[in-house]
């Protein structure tokens, strides 16, 4: 059984409110559900959408069949109703203008009566999160006014819903993270929303600088006093801020950097999504120094990678980057498996305070000292590669790579990141093995042998040029042909529906 | 023997660059502190790239010798860390001024408790004597033959006008005075600015020995309007005007970032930095 209902009106209507009430509803019942949101950059009117997917099984991604619209202005209509399938519903704002800034949560009401559940999953859900008259009496009259289509049983699964900013601030509470520095950039704000939300019940700080800049010196200033410290930004935020990523890779001061990435060059289409950035994320920063990339697919691997970035951070006092994306970092998941144990993030380095403790952007003696002598410079270039390699090996302890699918297929996809949903919901049922690439940096050997026992090799990724492809031959030699790379760069996510059909074709 | 505060790194300033006096006044005032009870564990500074980023291996206290025009974040972030730390960032006005501007504007109204001194020398020397915003109009220099066709900013006024708290501006050349500033700057609770005029002997020596020009009055301005105004007497651009040196501005009555943050009230009542706070 699936679902796609597509929830649309003006922004600042309160789209997100029906999804969250419906989400919740649902997962309550032992629903998973998948929901994406697609605005604009605009605050007020234009159009947004979401596409909420329902599944009695696991789901990560939205589908391009939508079988209900619910909507709260009359554009939403006309813009989806070509989406809609034959035998599809709508729920129209007509009837309940009356509820003003209830509106949606009376249409949340109608939906949910549509699906089959009853009444008092519902009010037990309004009143959880909003509780007041008014919410409770549209939410009823929503109710009455439809006539259910579906029969949606309650199922036994325990179930949380995360999207994957929530889980990435998780990730770094269970860390016990002491700072978090960001300037506001979409899509890494949600991030930086919710840790500041959380700071003073679990005891860290979040603080807002002047810019991307400060942000990352500032951060290093932190580490260097001896704070567990992550900053978060978007791909033009990240630019500003490679100068002191290179500092790190001299100055050897523990750094964490979560980048979120969305459509580029230049602004773009910014609230989208694109991942177009793993090329910086590899290589933001004069010079040449070890770093770790891990790219996370889902909540749950939100939230543990971003653990194991703060404890390589620590152990290696390296620089780790977390990529996500928008659509990861903004979509919400449902799932029943419970996130990981975290591993001890633990500051053992000598900090100021205990003694005197030098830090340096020039290369420098061991007392700190600058020197300009050309063997000490090999001697420390080579102690930076000889940190990497130990690096390399402890990050073997981690899932760098996982399996989905068939897994003694012969026919092998590869991708990363965000893309992973809509790639393991596509090939359900079809004779393909998709491996995900967690680890871009280092990047697992195991990928080659794969590679090489395939009879046939699929790269699908949501950007212009396929820059996991690009690594890949890189640290392989091997290339994977034009005509099997699967590449969509108009800013929206694969639709698993269609990303299915595309893979049938190769 | 050992100096205190003096690390054992050979010096590679030109002999008679004021920054030897400047390294000076700095260790009087850090002994003087030590004596008054501050450890030389708790001191930490930042500083930039340039002749006075040099401080740094001069100096035997913990810091980061960051990056071109980053002094005042790399601070920033050192006192987030650990707010119980003595901050202090050794700055060119190239770092400061140029590179830098974007964060000097706010440091006033964050009013950490940090300050900052500024090797203000009036040329990027270190990249052999380009202008900075605080060259005079007129500066012959290798990127700019014809001379430097913009006038100069005076920072003393752009503090006043950006909130800094704390606002100074003393000579390189007079140790004394220099330690007794930075003395108080160090201990005023709130983010401090001290200007250090500081010749450079081997680019635009036009600027150099002014010393006639300045003088030295001995009380903070009662209000900003005096300030601004006494800012006003040398514009930096002529070699004329009164070169007002001491205390422009102290604002005893604002609170530091530190004792605005929760969090880091609690790091300051406790006495620790991260690394020691038990959640
Ligand atoms: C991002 C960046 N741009 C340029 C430089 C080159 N650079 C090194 S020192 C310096 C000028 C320093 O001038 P100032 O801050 O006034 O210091 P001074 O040498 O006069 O003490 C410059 C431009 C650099 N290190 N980093
Ligand atoms: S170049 Fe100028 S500032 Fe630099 S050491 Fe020489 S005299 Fe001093
Ligand atoms: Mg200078």
């Amino acid at each position: 059984m699936r679902l796609n209902i597509l929830i649309g009106g003006k922004a600042g209507q309160g789209i997100n409110k029906i999804s969250e009430i419906v989400s919740c509803t649902l997962t309550a019942h032992g629903y998973f559900i998948f929901n994406y949101r697609d605005y604009p950059s605009i605050i007020r009117g234009g159009h947004n959408f979401n596409v909420l997917s329902i599944s009695d099984e696991k789901i990560s991604s939205h589908e391009s069949r939508i079988q209900g619209i619910v909507a709260m202005d009359d554009k939403t209509i006309g813009l989806h109703e070509k989406e809609l399938e034959q035998d599809g519903f709508s729920i129209k704002p007509d009837e309940f203008l009356e509820f003003g800034r209830n509106l949606n949560v009376a249409l949340a009401g109608a939906l949910i009566k549509i699906l089959g559940i009853k009444k008092e999953l519902l009010l037990e859900e309004i009143k959880e999160q909003l509780n007041n008259p008014e919410s409770i009496k549209a939410a009823e009259a929503g109710f009455a006014s439809q006539k259910e289509k579906f029969n949606l049983k309650k199922l036994n699964n325990k179930l949380t819903i995360l999207n994957g900013s929530e889980a990435v601030a998780q990730g770094a509470i269970n860390s016990k993270l002491d700072i978090y520095l960001a300037y506001p950039m979409t899509p890494a704000t949600p991030v930086l929303h919710e840790l500041a939300s959380k700071q003073i019940e679990n005891k860290f700080l979040v603080f807002q600088p002047e810019n991307e800049i400060a942000v990352a010196n500032a951060a290093l200033g932190a580490s260097f006093s001896g704070a567990k410290v992550m900053v978060g930004t978007s791909g033009g935020g990240f630019d500003l801020m490679t100068e002191a990523l290179s500092l790190q890779g001299i100055s050897e001061i523990p750094l964490t950097v979560y980048l979120a990435s969305r459509p580029g060059p230049g602004t773009s289409i910014p609230t989208y999504t694109l991942q177009n950035d793993l090329d910086i994320a590899l290589r933001g920063g004069h010079g040449e120094f070890p770093r770790v990339v891990i790219a996370p697919g889902n909540p749950k691997e939100s939230a543990e990678t971003t653990n194991q970035a703060l404890y390589l951070a620590q152990k290696f006092n390296t620089l780790s980057i977390i990529l996500s994306d928008k659509h990861l970092g903004e979509s919400a998941f449902s799932f029943s498996e419970k996130i990981n144990p975290p591993l001890k993030v633990e500051v053992k380095r000598t900090v100021p305070g205990e003694k005197v403790v030098r830090a340096s952007s020039y290369e420098h003696d061991k007392f700190g000292n600058t020197t300009e002598d050309g063997q000490i410079a090999v001697e420390n270039a080579d102690n930076r590669m000889k940190k990497y390699q130990e690096i390399k090996k402890e990050c073997e302890k981690f899932e760098m790579i996982k399996f989905h699918g068939k897994k003694d297929s012969k026919n092998l996809i590869i991708g990363w990141g965000s893309t992973a949903g809509a790639i393991t919901d596509a090939i359900k049922g079809l004779d393909f093995k998709f491996l995900q690439v967690i680890y871009l940096k280092p990047l697992s050997n195991q990928i080659k042998t794969e590679m090489e026992k395939a009879k046939k090799v699929i790269l699908i990724e949501n950007n212009v040029t396929g820059q996991l492809g690009r690594l890949i031959r890189e640290k392989t030699g091997i290339s994977i042909p034009k005509e099997n790379r699967i590449l969509k760069y108009d800013g929206r996510p694969f639709r698993s529906d269609e990303l299915r059909e595309e893979i049938l074709k190769k | 023997m050992k100096k205190p505060f003096k690390t054992e790194a050979e010096i590679t300033w030109c002999p008679g660059c004021p920054n030897f006096m400047i390294l000076e006044s700095v260790r009087k005032t850090l002994m003087n502190l030590s004596e008054q009870g501050v450890q030389q564990k708790d001191f930490a500074m930042a500083t930039g790239i340039g002749c006075h980023g040099k401080m740094f291996d001069y100096l035997d206290i913990s810091g980061i010798y960051g990056l071109h025009g980053r002094v005042i974040p790399t601070m920033l972030g050192i006192k987030l860390g650990n707010p119980n730390l003595t901050v202090l960032g050794f700055a060119g006005d190239g770092d400061t001024y140029a590179e830098g501007m974007g964060h000097f504007v706010h440091a006033g109204r964050y009013n950490a408790n940090i300050t900052l001194i500024v090797h203000d020398n009036q040329a990027f020397a270190l990249t052999t004597g380009q202008a900075t915003p605080t060259s005079q109009k007129g500066y012959k220099n290798k990127a700019m033959p014809f001379g430097k066709p913009t006038l100069a900013l005076n920072p003393i006024k752009l503090a006043l006008t950006s909130r800094a708290s704390f606002v100074a501006r003393c000579n390189a050349r007079d140790i004394a005075h220099t330690s007794e500033i930075l003395e108080k700057a160090i201990k005023h609770n709130g983010f401090s600015f001290v200007e250090i005029l500081q010749d450079c002997i081997s680019f635009n020596l036009e600027t150099n020995n002014r010393d006639k020009q300045m003088y030295k009055f001995s009380q903070p301005c009662k209000d900003q309007e005096q300030a601004l105004k006494l800012a006003d007497e040398w514009d930096y651009d002529d070699g004329k005007g009164k070169i007002a040196l001491g205390i422009f501005w102290q604002d005893t009555t604002r609170t530091p970032l530190e004792e605005e943050l929760p969090q880091l009230k609690e790091l300051l009542k406790k006495k620790v930095g991260w690394t020691g706070f038990k959640r």
